[in-house]
């Protein structure tokens, strides 16, 4: 008997492996900003600083600042280039954070609305949450560095509204209430940040 | 009963040999057709934004259409790869069969468990690239787990694991 079932058994175990076939990994990869950001970081650490202005002339960045002027601090892309032709790397860094600040914070205030849009079926906005999480973090994690060296205290509270929201984001029903404040929280954060990061710019011109 | 090996059905061979070409073939076209193939996932996944989760932004999308579109890809290589390799296996399989099993019957079942399992299993990472832009990479594997790779996969390795105890049995009345 115990025989008989021993192929019985076999057939109902043995293609369980054939489920641990392999799909292969996906590692994310950088956008033309990101690859473009770095790309300038770079060479400004370097100090080749006529190379990161070729780059950043002919990049993405600028694209989007330009593309993006009526959202973002005056005189944004201007004074980007006008740093990177004088050599002042402190100077690029601030406006390339306050940049990716701005970019984040525009994500962080779209994800806000999609998520009490009434439209969107429950399922699109729960899976937007997370979404709009990642793209946030892939542009302030640029940044939290410069952000950090700059206002402690603006990190710290980036970070904790961020992983409140990614509690939620996971919870069962990411698309609540509790989502939505952290959102419009990290936007304030990063208002904040832009607006005390430009008027220093305009006092220390 | 004499060492020689034996020939395993043309039948089997012929699928084999089939499928070693599907391979050879399939590899060549992904890259001949890449940017087209690219272009055809994208412009399915854009028109089935809810499948996919598109938000409308592309600082979120382009992301998402990344991934699926490196899992499109992944799958046509596997399917490549899984081909070639599973086209050698049938061969070197059946041939094992055809000479060790005894009963008409039993060498029958093992020759075509091997033969439909090995051909059928990379078939399902071409249905997985081709699901999808349709059903999203999850969904899309799900399909191809249960419809494909569950099953051609299983009857490769249940024949398998026979052929082995087969072999076993050879030995031990040596």
């Amino acid at each position: 008997m115990t025989l008989r079932a021993l192929p019985l058994l076999a057939l109902v175990v043995a293609p369980v492996p054939a489920l641990a076939h392999h799909v292969g990994a996906y590692t994310p990869q950088d956008n033309e900003l990101t690859t473009n950001f770095k790309q300038v970081k770079f060479s400004v650490q370097a100090g080749k600083f006529e190379v990161a202005r070729r780059l950043f002339e002919a990049g993405a960045l600028r694209a989007q600042m330009r593309a993006k002027a009526a959202t973002l601090p005056p005189g944004l892309e201007s004074g980007t280039r006008a740093a990177l032709q004088a050599g002042d790397a402190p100077e690029v860094e601030r406006r390339l954070m306050i940049f990716f600040a701005a970019l984040a914070r525009d994500l962080a205030l779209e994800a806000g609305r999609q998520l009490v849009d009434a439209r969107l079926a429950p399922e699109a906005r729960a899976t937007a949450g997370p979404r709009f999480l990642e793209a946030i973090w892939r542009y302030y994690n640029l940044i939290d560095f410069a952000v950090a060296m700059r206002d402690d205290k603006t990190s710290v509270a980036m970070r904790l509204a961020f992983d409140e929201a990614e509690g939620y984001a996971k919870a069962a029903a990411p698309a609540g209430a509790g989502l939505s404040d952290a959102l419009r929280r990290i936007a304030q954060i990063l208002t904040h940040l832009i607006d005390t990061s430009s008027t220093f710019a305009r006092r220390n011109p | 009963m004499s060492d020689a090996w034996r020939l395993p059905p043309l039948a089997a061979v012929l699928v084999a040999v089939v499928l070693i070409v599907c391979a050879e073939a399939g590899g060549a076209s992904m890259v001949r057709f890449r940017v087209e193939l690219t272009r055809w996932a994208r412009g399915v996944m854009l028109a089935h934004p809810e499948v996919h989760g598109l938000v409308g932004v592309r600082d979120v999308d382009e992301r998402i259409l990344d991934e699926a579109l490196v899992k499109f890809d992944a799958g046509l290589r596997l399917f490549h790869l899984h081909a070639e390799g599973m086209g050698l296996v049938i061969l070197a399989t059946t041939a094992v069969a055809a000479t060790l099993a005894r009963g008409r019957r039993v060498r029958g079942v093992m020759i075509v468990l091997l033969t439909a399992g090995g051909a059928g299993y990379p078939l399902g990472y071409l249905l997985w690239s081709w699901l999808i832009p349709y059903h999203g990479i999850e969904r899309g594997k799900s399909i191809a787990e249960w419809f494909v790779w569950m099953p051609f996969g299983g009857a490769t390795i249940v024949a398998l694991w026979w052929l082995a105890g087969l072999v076993v049995l050879r030995l031990a009345r040596r």
